[in-house]
């Protein structure tokens, strides 16, 4: 079934479809990657319209894109019905797994079988209550005009007879189904009405109302004793003798008659249905002996309507099937009464061959998709009965076709071509329809989770879509909010993604996060991810992002940036992998900050074996050795300390040398370009220059350090 | 019967000064840019299918209409790339100032790739898999490849590619269907990660009424062509590959000025393309205009001018010269159905 869309506001009017067109122009539009929604808006059509010539004069000023749903969001009531269904799904679920893990044999046994019950009549009560709630609400105008109270309804009978028919109680499926059918039959479809029996009880000859004989036939028909019984009492006060003593014995007999939860055994059961039958074709003989000219009231014939009743209970298909057609009832009530009437015994494997010979004389109703679905699961024709349940609702198909691979109703293999059970494409449609609220993602998630290799490669596509909200959150408590509660959504669709364990799918959302982190300048949120992600190369560019921080604004901004990175660093060393150049980039970048943070606060002697031991320890690159080496300086030119050790000195020197010989070389740039750049020199051979004043200093240095006779002085 | 429903939603606004070529959604569905005839491209956050106030930009820099737009994957953040009648791939990034997250970022032009010598007609991004990548089809009878490198510039391929002009590129999925349904180790953490092979392959529409499929060779690092297919008879105004969720199939759709519309499958990586064409007649898009001659089967009543495929490749969405834009679906019996139909 298609359905077709309208905007509202309208692009263009209807009736002006064909002047819109003989403009040229047409509706283009783009997909919405996270919904069931695409942008639509007027594009130029003409052939030639790429002569790169404005468009102006021929259209109209507006140009509006409509972003529109090709699905109905569900409204909040559909979203707690997905929602809460879905818990049951997760259950049932977790049950299946667990049977095919462990005792796949004991898939269908007792004790499954009934779990699988209980559940299903979870879903039942779930329906339930939407029906009554939204045939409650049927006049609120805003409201989802598709899942209205009779859809519920249509659905909750629907998965009710599924339930009877396919998963009986305590799992046992050999038993006589009749009283099952009727209770179902008398719960969904009820006849006849109340109101009626009430007219009819507060008749003092109600024999005489034109509605008295269909009334006491049906509610016999349908089990109804005590109506039946009160009615046929009431026939004691007709003028006609020979009605008056038939009616008596009815009584007597539809007091006795046989149910089966009254009998310990089958046995007893079919003994005393039998012996209950030939009271009834007793009376038979009785009834025919009636006199003609006695057989009619001053309203009806009584005696015909009199047989037909005696018919039905003496077990005549053909009574109750024509009785069942002149009251207005449909296949469903023939097939629902048979059980108790016609054949005590029927079984649930009878019923697609009693259903078939029923319904080759009153066929199913094909207007009615609910009656279509039901004639199906009579029928015993699942695959027929999930394509019309996928019509009534998807949400129907999905959950029936769940439950229809446990009990063994559809093929488990995948089909060749889709990689896909039936069940999965159920599920998987369902889980389509789920997109149409991106809110749903996580239960959409678990949907396609269940669809194999498929379902899952779905649902990364869905996971990686989830917005990660983090620019709305980082806006929203800029001054209060702490990190952790900034990446909230990251964390949900990473527990999820363990849970399912798609391990790429994290890392690239860990990724994606780490970027965009990075863009707000969170760097330590930033390589908390990366490291998550074990992007090692990221790592690296977030490193050199921060320390590009101290290039274009100099020590304090940078020594905050790196207090938020350092604490990864400690986790980094706990966990050592094939990551150490980058790791010697952050391990550079704490130490440098530490280095600057020592000097401001006064604690130089300790910044200065910082200073050493970053060309020690071979932690700073080359690019940077040109800035340390300049950072030195001050230390040198300290009259009253010797911050270094003639060691120390000796290493700044030989690092100073490589320094000249490289950029003599023509590698300046690779020594010295950061310097130059914090510094707003022209190049190199400038930086290098203002090394000059290092050389004198180390010089100098030297000199007091053999003067001193020591190589250390604190 | 078609069911018939209503979507009520206010229209973004988008000021263009001239008609609108294309819109397109970003990652998250949140970010839309358009680009028009007046020579701009524009940008707007979307919430809930409306436009967030004050939340739109303006870039300029083409020197002619600008026909397409393209996102890149989040990972290399916010970046855009445009294309245009005056012959450029412009590629746009956004920045955010210090301490401004949350407020609107700055674009800035990245790149100008101007190698083509006439209109570039569209633009589309590799598979993120497969690093930044943009291919580009030209009035000039060329396609073109951009690669972002590591050190931060860019590298160019320029080939033939369809006789008269090329309309429309799209990539094939990174990932060689099926491979990603057989078995393999699950990555875990503290494990590298495990991905199969990646593959650069896309396809391009012409005005030579053909479909070609292009290959990277590593070996001879080169574009080569590696199939033709051949099925209308006329332009061909878009082509879209469908991504890959794990299907044994890859499939293509194709749009024509000959009012077709054409699906293209392949089983495996060894098996022929296989085409078949979109039946409007069996559907609500048969629905013709009033007093229009219905179209035959297998046609549409106009000119199909873009196809685009869902998330999961599993609906296809078309549009139509007869102003309605149609979605299809492969049914479980494997025929194509409309299952929506959008009009105004």
């Amino acid at each position: 079934m298609s359905t077709c869309v309208s905007l509202i506001p309208p692009l263009f009017e209807e009736s002006c479809l064909e002047d819109y067109l003989k403009s040229g122009r047409t509706v283009s539009f783009t997909l919405r990657p996270t919904a069931n929604e695409l942008a639509l808006f007027a594009t130029p059509l003409d052939a030639d319209f790429r002569t790169g010539q404005p468009t102006s004069q021929n259209y109209p000023k507006e140009q509006d894109v409509y972003v529109t749903c090709w699905d109905e969001v569900p409204t909040s009531e559909r979203r707690l019905f997905i929602t809460d269904t879905s818990i049951i799904f997760a259950a049932f679920r977790a049950l299946v797994d667990h049977v095919k893990t462990n005792e796949p044999e004991l898939m269908r046994a007792m004790e499954y079988m009934t779990a699988f019950r209980k559940l299903a009549g979870d879903y039942i009560t779930h329906i339930q209550e939407c029906w009554v709630h939204a045939s409650q609400t049927i006049s609120r105008p805003q409201e989802d005009t598709r899942f209205t109270g009779e859809h519920y309804r249509s659905m909750y009978t629907s998965l009710s007879i599924f339930q009877t028919l396919y998963l009986p109680e305590e799992g046992i499926d050999d038993v006589p189904v009749g009283d099952e059918l009727l209770e179902w039959l008398n719960t969904h479809f009820i006849e006849p009405s109340t109101e009626e029996g009430d007219q009819l009880s507060a008749l003092e000859k109600p024999w005489e109302d034109e509605t008295f004989w269909q009334y006491l036939i049906r509610v016999t028909l349908r089990g109804l004793t005590k109506s039946s019984i009160f009615f046929l009492q009431a026939l004691s006060q007709h003028p006609s003798e020979h009605l008056q003593m038939i009616s008596e014995k009815l009584v007597s007999i539809l007091e006795k008659h046989p149910r089966q939860k009254n009998y310990a055994t089958e046995k007893e059961f079919f003994t005393a249905s039998r012996r209950w039958k030939d009271r009834a074709k007793a009376l038979r003989l009785e009834l025919d002996r009636v006199p003609d000219d006695d057989r009619q009231d001053e309203f009806e014939n009584w005696w015909d309507n009199i047989s037909d009743l005696l018919g039905i209970i003496e077990g005549r298909a053909e009574v109750l099937q024509r009785v069942c057609v002149e009251l207005g009832g449909d296949w469903k009530e023939i097939i629902c009464t048979w059980g108790v009437w016609i054949d005590v015994g029927l079984r649930r494997a009878e019923l697609p061959d009693i259903a078939g010979r029923v319904m080759y004389d009153v066929p199913s109703d094909p207007s009615s998709k609910e009656d279509s679905l039901h004639a199906d699961l009579f029928l015993g024709r699942p695959l027929q009965a999930l394509s019309v349940a996928h019509d009534i609702d998807v949400w129907l198909a999905a959950h029936l076709a769940d439950i229809m691979i446990p009990l063994g109703l559809l093929d488990s293999e995948t089909d060749d071509e889709s990689k896909l059970t039936i069940r999965d494409q159920y599920v998987i449609a369902y889980a389509d329809y789920l997109q149409s609220d991106p809110g749903l993602w996580r239960h959409t998630v678990d949907y396609l989770c269940s669809c194999g290799p498929v379902g899952h490669q779905m649902a990364d596509e869905i996971l990686l879509r989830v917005p990660l909200r983090l620019e709305e959150s980082a806006g929203k408590h800029d001054a209060e909010t702490s990190d952790g509660d900034l990446a909230e959504v990251v964390k949900d669709i990473n527990n999820t993604c363990f849970e399912y364990q798609r391990e790429p799918v994290r890392r690239m959302i860990c990724k994606v996060a780490a970027q965009k982190l990075v863009m707000m300048k969170k760097y330590g949120l930033a390589i908390s991810y990366c490291l998550s992600a074990e992007d090692w190369p990221g790592l690296g560019r977030i490193v050199d992002r921060v320390l590009n921080e101290y290039i274009a604004h100099g020590p304090s901004r940078f020594t905050s940036l790196v207090a938020d990175i350092a604490p990864s660093l400690q986790e980094l060393q706990v966990e050592p992998g094939p990551h150490g150049v980058f790791v010697q980039r952050l391990k550079f970048a704490v130490r440098y900050a530490e280095f600057h943070h020592r000097s401001r606060s006064g604690a130089v002697d300790y910044a200065a074996l910082d200073l050493i031991s970053m060309f020690e320890e071979d932690l700073a690159p080359k690019s940077w050795w040109g800035v340390l080496l300049n950072d030195s300086t001050p230390f040198l030119q300290n009259e009253s300390t010797l911050y270094f050790s003639a060691a120390d000195a000796s290493l700044l020197l030989r690092r100073l040398e490589e320094v000249k010989i490289q950029t003599d070389h023509g590698y300046g740039d690779d020594y010295l370009g950061v310097l130059a750049r914090t510094m707003n020199l022209t190049g190199a051979k400038e930086a290098l220059k203002r090394l000059d004043v290092l050389r004198i200093c180390l010089a100098r240095y030297f000199a007091r350090c053999i003067l001193k006779g020591k190589s250390r002085i604190v | 019967m078609p069911a018939a429903m209503a979507s009520d939603s206010i229209p973004i606004e988008t000021a263009h000064e001239d008609m609108i070529h294309d819109a397109q959604l970003d990652y998250y569905g949140k970010r839309l840019a358009t680009c028009s005839s007046d020579r701009t491209v524009k940008v707007f956050d979307v919430v809930d299918g409306e436009q967030k106030p004050g939340s739109g930009h303006t870039l300029k820099g083409h020197a002619g209409p600008v026909w397409q737009v393209a996102w890149a994957h989040p990972k290399y953040g916010h970046i855009l790339a445009s294309c245009s009648y005056d012959g450029k791939v412009l590629i746009w990034k956004e920045e955010h100032q210090q301490g401004q997250a949350r407020s609107a970022g700055v674009w800035t032009k990245v790149k100008e790739h101007n190698l083509h010598s006439a209109s570039v007609n569209s633009v589309c991004w590799a598979p993120h898999e497969l690093g930044a990548i943009v291919a580009c089809a030209s009035s000039d009878g060329k396609l073109s490849v951009l690669t972002f490198k590591n050190d931060g510039t860019w590298g160019a391929d320029i080939f033939n590619g369809h006789a008269i002009g090329c309309n429309a590129v799209s990539w094939a999925p990174a990932t060689i269907p099926g491979s990603l349904i057989t078995p393999h180790q699950t990555s875990l953490p503290g494990q590298p990660a495990q991905s199969p092979a990646a593959v650069k392959r896309f396809a391009s529409a012409g005005c030579d009424n053909l479909v070609r499929i292009w290959g990277f060779n590593e070996e001879t690092q080169a574009w080569v062509e590696e199939e033709t297919l051949e099925g209308h008879a006329d332009w061909v105004r878009d082509v879209a590959w469908a991504p890959n969720i794990g299907l044994p199939r890859s499939y293509i759709a194709t749009a024509s000025q000959d009012k077709t519309v054409l699906i293209w499958t392949k089983d495996s990586p060894t098996s022929p393309w296989v085409k078949t064409a979109l039946d409007p007649s069996s559907s609500a898009a048969a629905t013709v205009t009033p007093g229009a001659p219905p179209a035959p089967a297998g046609r549409f009543p106009d000119v199909v001018w873009r196809v685009s495929w869902s998330l999961a490749g599993n609906i296809l969405a078309v549009s139509c010269g007869d102003g309605k834009v149609t979605l299809w679906k492969e049914n479980l019996k494997g025929v194509w159905e409309c299952v929506n139909e959008m009009s105004s």
